[in-house]
Order: structure tokens, then C-alpha cells, then sequence
């Protein structure tokens, strides 16, 4: 099993051998059952997006219209730029503390909801903070960890502890991440979680059967049968951890001094505040580049693990 | 430039017959309706009264949408982008130059010049310049100004021994503090009680401060610093347009330096503890004693009175020159370039810049209109309501202004000298980074 | 296979350690507060009275109870009541926001979810040359920057003379969403083939296999998704902003609920209002969890796997 080709049931490969029919035949097809999907990703992803990657070699002024090709500078530019280290460095900061942790909490979340306990009102409570928008959440939080006057910090004072600056530079990018764990950790869960339906049950008989402890169970069975669905819900969490934006143009804005200033927030501000679309558009490029190789990159190592995966 | 004449051109042709229809009101002319963008939702009861007056008067419809800051320079972007968006928005110096470049608005001389508007008299002086682009147009009729003064919470200051008297005469240096350092230490107390100006204060250990440092301020320190430099003599260029900056003179290192240095002492909350919840909330809680800002937000503030906190304000203290200094800044309307109807949208903003509307916004007692007499009716508005507004006054009276600072590329000047004004505030940086970062700023203009 | 979805608890063959329990109870406390407070603290502060909201830092209970927040959000507040609490004064439609969001939510959705679930099928059932690396062109859709993507396609649309519509609004996201097809053709491919060739035998064609058998054995991933989806799309901000906001008839609640917002740039926000409104517009998606709850993930087994 691999990302591309997670689950193959016997039936599958049996089928492989003995049957002589053509495998182009299914393409004439497959067209109707993809015509909508395909027409949805070319006319706004692919038009906008090859189009966005031509204006990534002009000065494009989105007001006038106005583009003047320039070749490859705005790439120079953006590699000299000391925004763009920064912006790197700080970005995999926080998606390493973000998928780190959430991928763990998660994990730990689905194992409960899928060993310990089968209460929906449990499942939809672990759902509810995604049902608060992005910018909500991420004010109530900003809030909540004010220094001054927010609640966690207004504890820690009356109970004679040190306050904790959540928004420091050190701090800063760590705290955004924590923020978007609590958001995403039961989403993603569920996510996980649905993958473990798929585990047969007998697996965990035999296993509770030789004795094995609830980690045990966990380290050697409910994980590696889980490859696959962890290695899509990983690409999905951290191609979307990336592009991290909306808590930190309603939070921190991208200070203090640039410790918060992901790549998404660069874009932004290029595109919109300095009107330099073209500039942004390369940015992008170099995002979307980036995204696409470790993508690629997930999909290789998880296939690697297989062997695991056939007991 | 041409197509501006061009556009000019033809709206002041398509006005010669349209003047005629308008001048015949009512009786059959189909009525325009032109839309208006506002963001600040105090004033839009007081714009809505003028939009009604108006309406009687010349038969145009006005519709006016308000949406708060962040969305609304959405929406005015979004506006330019589509074709569809406001006629006339409010417009902000900010945003203007940008505007101006990619001739996003248009310029006004020759409706001026046709209706004899008395632009560079009529208002509070300097403040039709500053709506002057280098291409020498008026884009803008001033409507109202903003000063700076401190917003003191008034139990505090009864409470530390300071009467009215003591905080219209505060002093500031940049070595000592003056009798101003001296007033945020006392108001600055501990947890312990003892005040920030007593043996035994713990800075470690503040329970309300006495300043609150708003972020850094970026390039322009409006509201945070840019009294205290300019009362120590600072300009940051040589005028509205100008490109011969000045953030590496010494003066502003020690301005800045000094400020920095409240938060060393205890007194102002360090660059990582003031982030997050405002400073109006803040000071609303009692957890910081004064706050240097505008008075737009004056109204606002003075609603947030409980039994912690009553707004007092205090002008800004004067300085080694001398003098006390506020910044200046005025805003104006500007008219969409891809507006259909020109004329209509001239009458209004004609009209918003006239007595008849800005009498009735002095009325509202929220914002200080640009013509004078409309000002002082406002001050006395202001009065009437409880609040008194002397401290952001004094600085129109006594000519202590100085203007917001308006250039060209504002938004690559502020990628440069944020990050070094941040890391300044945050520790991480030293004064002496201001002057690489006034060389990089020349350098954008060769 | 059934049992997958009882209580385990409850079959003594899976007795847990007394020292798992307890570390299970206690970790679904943790969980449960630290997920709980910050929404309890939503509805305090929607309780509150906005003006006077910082006066009491450590209190848990709402400072100055009033409906004001409520109020102002369906529309039921004067002006001066609400400028009196500290909120908002500016004026909201949400009734007709409301109704537009459950439109461009509900379309967007079905649409999509039927669209990308056609698509994940010709990724996963049926075999054709280039097959899976046409798939990862729609995972590349994956990495775009949303931001990237924006303006072009909001120029388009303006093109299309959709401004303003809540059409405009739907489109992009109308026919396919990357994610949804990722998703769901990760579990078409656990589909039993043989039950695939034997309808192929009999003489059905791929769209009634689909229709009639594929996508029913699936149903619960497909519902998940569509819930997830349509979480999604109902709290979109950004797109809908640009496109919609002009006019009442393409306002969407989170659009709407923007008057809340800071007006000023060091203004706060109507905390209650806002507040208020995000309790209000969560609604709508807890009533479809409740609703389509046994539907999710958890009752019903993945399809077809032995």
C-alpha cells in the first residue's frame, strides 16, 4: 500500500492477471465521470494559476492592468530578499509545532473515541471548534492569552505564578500554532478516526487475547495499519499548514518584528499593500514548488514503509 | 495625466448642460443616486443627516455604506477592481498616494475652479495641501482633523495627586523625562502599591502601568512618538512629497531611546506584553493609566467610563524647543475615476465640504470638522457633552502642528523602517539602526 | 463485522487495564475542558455587555448580563441601545444573510461532493493510462495559495457579469474541491472489484455501478465529507467578501456578520455582537451534526474491505 494506491484488496491484484481487458478501454469513461471536476480545476486553478505564474515575471499592477516583463527578476529578488529566510524559517516553525503536535493529538483523540468510548456527543464536541470560524477562533484566543487582561494569564497572576507573554517574538509563532491544534485536532481526528473503521476487529481480538496493554495494541496494531490514512491526512494537514494565514492577519499581523511573517502573509501584503502582484505571483510559485516536492515527497517515504504494513 | 484632462475635460462639458438640469430641482429630473463609503460607524448618523439635507436640496440620492476599517479598504480595493464600487468613498493619506498613481481618482481643479470653491482658504490651514498631489492637482476638500493629546484615566490621576491644572503643563526631555517621565512613574504602581517614582518599586512586579506603548509606530509614530520627536525638533523629511528623510538624525535616536526606556523601568509594558487586547480596553480595566492618542477616538473612549476608569485629556507635554507638538493629519473625499456619474459625485463632495454639512458634523460631536467655525462648534459640541477637548485643541490655537507625513512609496519605506522601529521597542535592535535604515530608504529614491 | 461499532467496553473481551481506564477518563476530561472553555467563553462574553466586558479580567460569569449581543445580531436592537452597550450601531440583514448562506452551503455542497465523488471513481475504479497522474495534478490544486488564486478569479467573475450574485459566490467552488477528491477516492479504492465486474458482466454501465452500487457502500465517508464540506464552505470569508458583499441579495452570514468587526483601526470589536453572532451561526452546523450524527464515521463500517 502506498498513498497513491493505499488500499488494494486481493480482489484487485487477482483481478490484474487474467483479464485480457484493455486498460486504456476505461478512459473513454472515466471523461463524463471527471468532465465536471476537470472543467472546475481548469478554469479556476489552472487559468488563474498559469496565468498567475506568467505575471510572476513582470511588474503586474492589478489596478492599471499594467504588466512589464522583467524575467527572472522578481525571483532574484525574492531570493535575496531577507524576508524570504525569514519567512521560511518562521513557516516551518510553525508547521512543524502545528503538525507535531496535532498529528499527536489527534492520533490520541481518534484512539479514544475509537477504544474507549463510543459516545456521538463526545465526537461532536471534539468537532465543535471547527465549527467556529478561523478569525473567531483566533480573537478569542488572542484574547484569552492577552497578558493584561486576558483570562489565562489574569489565573496564573492571582494565583501568584509568573504571567507568560503568549505573543512574544519567541513566543509568538508557537502560540499561533497551539491555537490552530485546538482548532483542528478533532477534525482531524475524525478524519483519523473514519480510517479505523477500517481495521478489522478480529486484529484487536487477537491481540487482547495475548494480553497485550492498550499501547501495545496501539504501537503495533491500530498504527501501522493506519499508514495509509495517516499519510493522506498528512499531506492534507501539512500542505494546509503551510499556507497559514487567516490567525495570523487577525493576531499578530505578522510581528512582532516579522517573527509571525509566514509565507501567505508576505504574499499577501505584497499583492495587496504593495501592489505588486508580480512579486506575490513568484512568492506563490516558490510556495507552490515547495508544497508540491514535499507532497511528492510524503507520498514516496510512506510507500517505502509498506513492508509494515503485510503481517 | 492626459486621460485625467480627457476625463476633466468631459465632465466639465457633460456638467455645462447637466448644471442646468440641476439647477432646476425636482420637477422632472430622473434622480442619480450616487453611493458613499464610510468606515467609522460613529459618524454615519451624522453623515446620513447631510446625505437627507443634501437630497432636498439638489435632488441626488446618496447611499451610504459603512463598514469598519479592515473591510472597508477591502471594499474600496475591490470597488477599483470591479468598476462597481463607491462614487465618492472617504479616503485616507494613507492610502492617497497610491491612489493618485494608479489614477484611481479624480482630480478636482476644474470643478473647483468652476464653483469657486475657496479650497485653500476655507479650512483650517494646511490641511488642502495635504490632499495636494506632486502632480500639483486637488484631489480632496478637507472635511475634518485629528490631533494627538493623552487619554488619562482621570481616578487614577485624582488619586496620584495630579489636578488639571498639573497636566496641561507637563514638560519633556529627552535626558531627564521632565516633570512628563515623572508623571507616568507616579502613576505607574506596583503590586505591592509602592509608585514608580518611590523607593521600593518592582518593576518586575507592576500591577498598572503608567504608559501604554501602542506597537511601535512604524515609520510614523503617529499616535506613539511623533509628538515627543517634534517637540525635541525632529522632522522626519522636508515637507508633504519630499524624499530627504530624516531617521537618522540624532533626535530621534534619543526621542526613541528615552521611550524605549519607560519600558526598562517599569513603567510601560515590554513590545511582547502589549500585544494583544487595545489600549482602549486596557485602559478601560485600570491597567495603564494614560495613553497617548488621537482624538477620533475620543467618543468612543469616553463611553467606556466605569468605575475604574473616567477620560481625562491632557495635551501633549512641551519640549526642548519650547513648544508642544502634535501630529496633523486631515481627511478628505475622493471621487472614484470610474464613477458614472462625476457631476453628482462633485455635488457631494462639494457639499460634505462645505458649512452646511460640516456644521451638522460638529454637531455630532464626534470628529473636528476642517472649516473653523464649524470646529468650534464641535469643541463646544464636544464640551456640551461632558468632554473636554482643549488638549487636542490647543495645538490649532497655538499653531503647534505639524503635518502627517505623505509620500510615495509609504509601503516599501514601512517594510524598511517597521522591522528596525519593532526590534528597537522589542530590545532587539539598537538605535543606531535607524540611520542604515534611512540610507536604504534614500537609496528607493534614486 | 458489526461489532466494530459496539461499545468495546462492553464486550468482556477487551477489558481494559483499570489503569487504562482511568487514564482514558482523565484524558477525556482534559480534552473535554480545554476544547469546551474557549466556546463557554464565547457564550460569556455573547452574555456580556460589551462596553463594560474587561472589567472584571478573572470572572468566568458574563460582566453585566444582557441579550444586547443577541439582539443586535438578528436585527433586534435600536441604535442607541446598541451604542449605549458599546456595540455596534451599524445595521444587519440576518435573516437574508442567513438564508444566503444556507443556499450557497447547501448548493456548493451537493454539487461538489457529487462532482469530486464522480471524479475520485474515475481514479479509483476504473483503469486508464495517465490515471494517477492526472489525480496528482489535483493534488498539486492542493498547494495553491489561496491568495494567488483570488484576484484572477474575481476579475473573472467579474467578467462573467456574476458580481454581486450569489452565483458569483458558488462557482469556483462548485464543481470539485481537490480535498474531496483525495478523500473520497482513498476509500473508493477499498471497493470489492469483483462485485464491479460481475455488474460489468450483466451489462451495466459504469454510471449505474456508481450510482447504484459504489457510492452507496460508501455513503458514510460521503456524508462525513459533505458535513465537513459544508463546515467549510458556510465559514468561507474571504471569497464571498469580494464577490457578494456589494449587495444585501449576495451577503453571506460571515460577510454580515463583519459589522461586528472593529470599525476603527484601534477600535475593538462589538465583542458581544460578534460573539453572538458566531454562537448563532455555528447552529445551523451542530443541528446538521445532530442530524446526520449516526451517519458519521463511527456507526456504519468502511465499505468493502473484507
Amino acid at each position: 500500500m502506498n498513498l497513491l494506491h493505499p488500499i488494494e484488496s486481493e480482489e484487485m491484484s487477482d483481478l490484474a492477471v487474467p483479464k485480457r481487458k484493455k486498460r486504456k478501454g476505461d478512459f473513454w469513461i472515466a471523461v463524463p465521470f471527471m468532465l465536471p471536476a476537470l472543467l472546475g480545476l481548469g478554469v479556476f486553478v489552472l487559468a488563474p494559476g498559469i496565468r498567475g505564474i506568467i505575471l510572476s515575471f513582470a511588474n503586474y499592477n492589478v489596478f492599471t492592468g499594467q504588466a512589464d516583463f522583467t524575467g527572472f527578476a522578481n525571483y532574484i529578488r525574492m531570493f535575496q530578499d531577507v524576508r524570504f529566510l525569514n519567512s521560511f524559517l518562521v513557516t516551518m516553525e510553525y508547521v512543524l509545532i502545528n503538525i507535531g503536535i496535532q498529528t499527536i493529538a489527534s492520533l490520541f483523540i481518534a484512539v479514544l473515541l475509537h477504544r474507549f468510548t463510543k459516545s456521538h456527543v463526545i465526537k461532536g464536541v471534539v468537532l465543535l471548534p471547527y465549527l467556529i470560524s478561523n478569525v473567531i477562533v483566533a480573537m478569542v484566543w488572542y484574547w484569552l492569552m492577552d497578558y493584561n487582561l486576558g483570562f489565562i494569564n489574569s489565573i496564573l497572576d492571582a494565583l501568584s505564578f509568573h504571567k507568560f507573554t503568549f505573543f512574544s517574538e519567541q513566543t509568538a509563532m508557537p502560540s499561533i500554532a497551539l491555537i490552530n491544534v485546538w482548532r483542528h485536532m478533532g477534525y482531524t481526528a475524525l478524519l483519523i478516526f473514519a480510517g479505523m473503521q477500517a481495521i478489522p476487529k478480529d486484529v484487536y481480538e487477537a491481540a487482547s487475547i495475548d494480553g497485550a496493554s492498550e499501547w501495545r495494541i496501539f504501537r503495533s496494531v491500530t498504527l501501522p495499519l493506519l499508514r495509509p490514512v495517516l499519510a493522506f491526512v498528512l499531506v492534507i494537514t501539512v500542505t494546509g499548514s503551510f499556507q497559514i494565514f487567516d490567525t495570523i492577519a487577525v493576531t499578530t499581523k505578522g510581528g512582532p518584528v516579522m517573527a509571525t511573517d509566514t509565507f501567505s502573509i508576505w504574499i499577501a501584503r505584497e499583492a495587496w499593500g504593495n501592489n505588486d502582484f508580480g512579486y506575490a505571483s513568484a512568492i506563490s510559485v516558490f510556495l507552490m514548488v515547495l508544497l508540491s516536492v514535499i507532497a511528492f515527497a510524503q507520498t514516496k517515504i510512506m510507500s517505502a514503509n509498506q513492508s509494515d504494513l503485510d503481517r | 495625466m492626459k486621460t485625467f484632462k480627457k476625463i476633466a475635460a468631459l465632465a466639465v462639458a457633460a456638467a455645462l448642460p447637466l448644471s442646468v438640469a440641476v439647477a432646476a430641482p425636482a420637477a422632472h429630473a430622473a434622480s442619480t443616486t450616487i453611493t458613499y463609503g464610510l468606515w467609522d460607524s460613529n459618524q454615519l448618523p451624522g453623515y446620513q443627516k447631510c446625505a437627507t439635507a443634501f437630497t432636498k436640496k439638489t435632488g441626488i440620492n446618496v447611499k451610504i455604506t459603512q463598514a469598519g476599517w479592515d473591510d472597508y479598504w477591502k471594499s474600496v480595493n475591490a470597488g477599483f477592481l470591479s468598476g462597481k464600487g463607491y462614487d465618492v468613498f472617504t479616503s485616507h493619506l494613507a492610502f492617497f498616494p497610491d491612489f493618485v498613481a494608479n489614477k484611481q481618482i479624480l482630480p478636482l481643479d476644474s470643478f473647483i475652479k468652476k464653483d469657486k470653491v475657496a479650497v485653500n482658504t476655507m479650512y483650517q490651514p494646511g490641511l488642502a495641501s495635504l490632499w495636494k498631489a506632486p502632480d500639483k492637482h486637488q484631489y480632496g476638500l478637507p472635511k475634518d482633523f485629528d490631533t494627538i493629546a493623552l487619554f488619562v484615566n482621570k481616578k487614577m490621576a485624582d488619586a496620584g495627586g495630579y489636578t488639571a491644572a498639573d497636566l496641561a503643563n507637563l514638560t519633556w526631555n529627552p535626558t531627564t523625562g521632565g516633570t512628563y517621565e515623572k508623571f507616568i512613574a507616579h502613576m505607574t504602581i506596583d503590586k505591592n502599591g509602592v509608585r514608580g517614582d518611590e523607593k521600593g518599586f518592582d518593576k518586575t512586579k507592576v500591577a498598572t502601568y503608567g504608559i501604554w506603548m501602542e506597537g511601535s509606530g512604524g515609520g510614523d509614530g503617529q499616535t506613539q512618538w511623533s509628538f515627543l520627536a517634534a517637540s525635541d525638533g525632529w522632522k522626519v523629511n522636508d515637507g508633504p512629497w519630499n524624499t530627504n528623510y530624516h531617521y537618522d538624525s540624532p533626535k530621534l535616536a534619543e526621542t526613541i531611546k528615552w521611550w524605549h526606556s519607560l519600558s526598562d523601568k517599569g513603567y510601560m509594558p515590554t513590545f511582547a506584553q502589549q500585544n494583544g487586547v487595545g489600549w482602549p480596553d486596557q485602559l478601560a480595566a485600570g491597567k495603564v493609566a494614560i495613553a497617548s492618542n488621537g482624538s477620533w477616538m475620543t467618543g468612543y473612549v469616553n463611553g467606556l467610563k466605569n468605575d475604574k476608569f473616567e477620560l481625562e485629556l491632557a495635551p501633549t507635554p512641551v519640549g526642548p524647543t519650547g513648544k508642544r507638538a502634535s501630529m496633523y493629519n486631515g481627511l478628505a473625499d475622493n471621487i472614484s475615476a470610474a464613477t458614472k456619474h462625476p457631476q453628482e459625485a462633485w455635488q457631494w463632495v462639494k457639499y460634505l465640504g462645505s458649512a452646511a454639512c460640516q456644521d451638522v458634523i460638529a454637531g455630532q460631536a464626534v470628529v473636528f470638522p476642517a472649516i473653523p467655525e464649524a470646529t468650534a462648534k464641535a469643541v463646544k459640541a464636544m464640551n456640551a457633552k461632558g468632554i473636554d477637548v482643549s488638549a487636542f485643541y490647543t495645538h490649532i490655537q497655538n499653531k503647534t502642528t505639524f503635518l502627517f507625513p505623505i509620500a510615495n512609496k509609504k509601503t516599501q519605506i514601512n517594510t524598511i523602517i517597521s522591522p528596525v522601529m519593532d526590534g528597537i521597542m522589542s530590545g532587539t535592535k539598537d538605535v543606531s539602526a535607524l540611520a542604515a535604515a534611512n540610507a536604504q530608504i534614500k537609496a528607493l529614491f534614486k | 463485522m458489526s461489532s466494530n461499532t459496539e461499545n468495546q467496553l462492553d464486550d468482556p473481551q477487551f477489558r481494559m487495564s483499570l489503569r487504562a481506564r482511568i487514564f482514558g477518563w482523565i484524558a477525556l476530561g482534559i480534552l473535554c475542558v480545554i476544547t469546551l472553555f474557549p466556546i463557554y467563553w464565547m457564550l460569556r462574553t455573547s452574555l456580556s455587555t460589551t462596553r463594560l466586558l474587561f472589567e472584571n479580567p478573572t470572572s468566568i460569569l458574563p460582566s453585566h448580563f444582557t441579550w444586547g449581543g443577541f439582539e443586535r445580531v438578528l436585527g433586534l436592537a435600536s441604535e442607541q441601545q446598541a451604542i449605549a452597550e458599546g456595540g455596534s450601531g451599524a445595521s444587519i440583514n440576518f435573516g437574508q444573510a442567513f438564508i444566503n448562506s444556507v443556499l450557497v452551503s447547501t448548493i456548493i455542497t451537493v454539487c461538489q461532493v457529487s462532482f469530486s465523488a464522480a471524479a475520485a471513481y474515475a481514479f479509483s475504479v476504473l483503469k486508464w493510462k495517465g490515471r494517477d497522474v492526472v489525480f496528482f495534478i489535483f493534488v498539486i490544486a492542493l498547494t495553491v495559495p489561496g491568495i494567488f488564486l483570488l484576484i484572477p478569479n474575481f476579475l473573472f467573475i467579474r467578467d462573467l457579469g456574476l458580481l454581486n450574485t450569489l452565483a458569483g459566490v458558488m462557482l469556483p467552488q462548485l464543481l470539485m474541491s481537490p480535498f474531496a477528491i483525495f478523500f473520497l477516492r482513498q476509500f473508493f479504492l477499498g471497493t470489492n472489484l469483483s462485485i464491479v465486474e460481475a455488474a460489468v458482466i450483466d451489462g451495466a454501465n459504469h454510471f449505474k455501478i456508481f450510482w447504484r452500487i459504489v457510492a452507496p457502500l460508501a455513503m458514510p465517508q460521503i456524508v462525513t465529507l459533505g458535513i465537513l464540506q459544508f463546515i467549510t464552505s458556510w465559514n468561507d470569508y474571504l471569497w464571498p467578501f469580494y464577490v457578494g458583499s456589494g449587495d444585501p441579495s449576495s451577503t453571506v452570514l460571515t460577510v454580515a456578520l463583519g459589522v461586528f468587526k472593529a470599525q476603527t483601526p484601534q477600535g475593538s470589536p462589538d465583542w458581544a455582537g460578534l460573539m453572538a453572532g458566531a454562537l448563532i451561526a455555528a447552529l445551523p452546523m451542530v443541528l446538521l451534526m445532530i442530524f446526520f450524527g449516526r451517519r458519521i464515521v463511527g456507526s456504519i463500517q468502511a465499505s468493502g474491505v473484507k
